[in-house]
């Protein structure tokens, strides 16, 4: 084995590095972007420029006709004092998102967290058996998931209704609790969280195997009872996960489209259950105002990232990057 | 020895035992029981009698017979296989190579990169539903599977490159390096030392851009107006508000569109966890 002054592997040693001709020292430094180039043009023509496109629409009065003739129309910040000053923002769309994302992500993370310690405690068979169950949970796509959510809870037919009839609660049929915001979100909420906590689960189920089992052991010597440890050799142990988890179902709950979108009224046809995606949805493709609805996302593309940079401030550390 | 004879007989100890039995089925019981409602609902000869009952009435595959057939789901997913397996292809592809590049590289902006792949993901697609229809509309991509396989691109590369970043590091340098010493150039070096490596992770994330393209459902309802392009997705939706009461024929069809899903996410649950906390946690 013979180490030549052709090998391209980087030489560790500053003078042999300076004498790496100037070419093959430019294709090595090209090479990354050529490799990347790829990637950066598909992400930069999807999602920078439509991004962007998205932010110079709302600043436009942008209609179907405009769409036709292919002009613009600028209004400067009209929608945006429109939307800010409607009081159905303020008291309808931003409380169902905003209120259904938070109960969302605690009621998701709890479960998961709880379903990943339990898991631990499984032995292997179980464990893995377990792992299955939820996995089928996490992979029901959210268009069937939320049929079926749909069905269980359909007013007359469905088995909650009869379930409830049969213990003499209520009459099936009686009550069409998709009518009602407060229903009609319990159910979207059970539907999401079923479907988010096991990835929750699985992911901390991971971080746990990764913290050393010393740590609990010398925990116990010091006489830690489980509550404590969880605290101070659990917590901070699966931190850096936790912290994603939180995140993405922070993310993952804000934007919540297809689930409500699918429940009866949830298109927009009942205006007291909208949330921000479905409102910037039907204001530019039932009403033909883009403008609007470009408005309307790019507040919640804002609100969104808001948070994402304030959780990545507080729960990440630059060095987990 | 004793003490844990003794203990395995204690009451406490048979308490925690019947304590993860209970949460044992607990899990199994939620986990399953809507997929089980569904699967029983799509078999059951009719559904709208079953009541509070959780057996179904007998035994049918008519519901399955009428939505494949009659109600065109062959034709819907012949498209959305079409377009998930060409998401799957390209985004592989794509990913695999960026991933190199921020795993194997220390270049200038390496961290903004990044940075900036973490960032996207942030990016909700659902606003970009009104400039991307746009943009569609004007280059004629409605209408078309193509233009929704490279608008999944955009779906399924972040996180296939976050992923696949974790397999990549994962390998050993040296094995690289032995490859360049015995004379190995980089693409023979990437093709018959890195690839095979990597390929457990290749079919994770594969799996996981399948599944994002198959379960999409926004841009195909924004994208597809014609019956003929519908994918899974936007048939169901159609069909149910078509036939709002006709529960055995919309669960035959999610059970049609969830099934291979399932099967997926089962077979690579192992790996599938392991990548994601690689992309989270490795440095």
């Amino acid at each position: 084995m013979t180490v030549g002054t052709e090998a391209p592997s980087p030489p560790a040693t500053a003078p042999a590095r300076r004498r790496v001709p100037v070419r093959r020292r430019l294709t090595r430094g090209a090479a990354p972007w050529v490799l990347l180039a790829p990637a950066l043009i598909l992400l930069a023509v999807l999602l920078l420029w439509p991004l962007v496109r998205v932010v110079m629409l709302s600043l436009q009065d942008y209609r179907l006709r405009n769409l036709i003739r292919g002009d613009s129309n600028y209004v400067g910040l009209e929608n945006f004092t429109k939307v800010l000053t409607s009081d159905f923002l303020w008291s309808t769309v931003l409380p169902n998102t905003v209120g259904f994302a938070v109960v969302c992500v605690v009621l998701t993370m709890l479960v998961g967290i709880v379903v990943a310690l339990f898991l631990n405690t499984l032995g292997r068979a179980w464990r893995s058996i377990c792992t299955a169950a939820i996995m089928v949970a996490w992979a029901v796509p959210a268009i069937t998931g939320t049929y079926v959510f749909v069905w269980l809870f359909d007013p007359l037919n469905g088995l909650v209704a009869n379930t409830l009839d049969a213990l003499g609660i209520m009459e099936a049929g009686s009550w069409n609790w998709f009518d009602d915001r407060w229903a009609f979100y319990a159910i979207a909420t059970a539907n999401v969280v079923y479907h988010g906590f096991p990835f929750i689960a699985v992911t901390v189920l991971a971080g746990l195997g990764t913290v050393p089992r010393e740590l609990y052991e010398a925990a116990a010597l010091d006489g830690a009872g489980a509550v404590t440890r969880f605290r101070s050799v659990t917590v901070p142990g699966i931190r850096p996960i936790l912290a994603v988890c939180i995140i993405l179902s922070t993310i993952w709950d804000f934007k919540v489209f297809t689930q409500i979108y699918l429940m009866p009224g949830g298109d927009g046809t009942n205006r007291s259950v909208m949330n921000l995606g479905v409102w910037s949805y039907s204001e530019s493709f039932a009403q033909g105002l883009y403008g609007m609805g470009s408005a309307i996302a790019v507040l919640l593309t804002v609100l969104l990232l808001v948070i994402s940079v304030v959780y990545m401030r507080t729960l990440m550390k630059e060095d987990e990057l | 020895m004793r003490t844990a004879a003794s203990a395995r007989r204690s009451p406490r100890r048979t308490a925690v035992r019947v304590g993860k039995f209970l949460g044992v089925v607990l899990i199994l019981g939620v986990s399953l029981f809507p997929f089980y409602w569904m699967l029983s609902t799509a078999v059951d000869p009719n559904p709208l009698g079953r009541g509070a009952s959780l057996l179904p009435h007998g035994f049918t595959l008519e519901h399955f017979r009428f939505v494949l057939f009659d109600a065109g789901f062959v034709h819907y997913l012949k498209n959305s296989a079409v377009v998930a397996l060409a998401t799957v292809l390209i985004s592989a592809a794509v990913a695999l190579l960026a991933s190199v590049a921020v795993a194997r590289f220390r270049f200038r902006l390496r961290t903004q990169v990044l940075i900036l792949v973490l960032l996207v993901q942030m990016v909700p697609l659902e606003a970009l539903v009104i400039p991307l229809f746009l943009q569609a509309r004007n280059l004629h991509l409605l209408n078309s599977l193509a233009g929704l396989v490279v608008v999944y691109l955009a779906f399924s590369l972040p996180f296939a490159i976050w992923n696949l970043r974790g397999f990549v590091q994962a390998v050993p340098k040296e094995l690289e390096e032995a490859a360049y010493v015995d004379g190995a150039n980089w693409s023979r070096m990437f093709f018959s030392v890195l690839l095979p490596l990597v390929t457990p992770g290749l079919v994770a994330t594969s799996v996981f851009s399948f599944i994002t393209a198959w379960d999409e459902f926004i841009f195909a309802l924004t994208f597809m107006q014609e019956g003929s392009k519908y994918t899974v997705g936007v048939g169901l939706r159609t069909f149910f508000t078509q036939n709002t009461a006709n529960w055995g024929a919309v669960m035959a069809a999610s059970t049609i569109i969830a099934v291979p899903v399932v099967i997926f996410f089962v077979l690579v649950q192992g790996r599938l966890a392991s990548g994601l906390t690689q992309g989270a946690v490795k440095g």
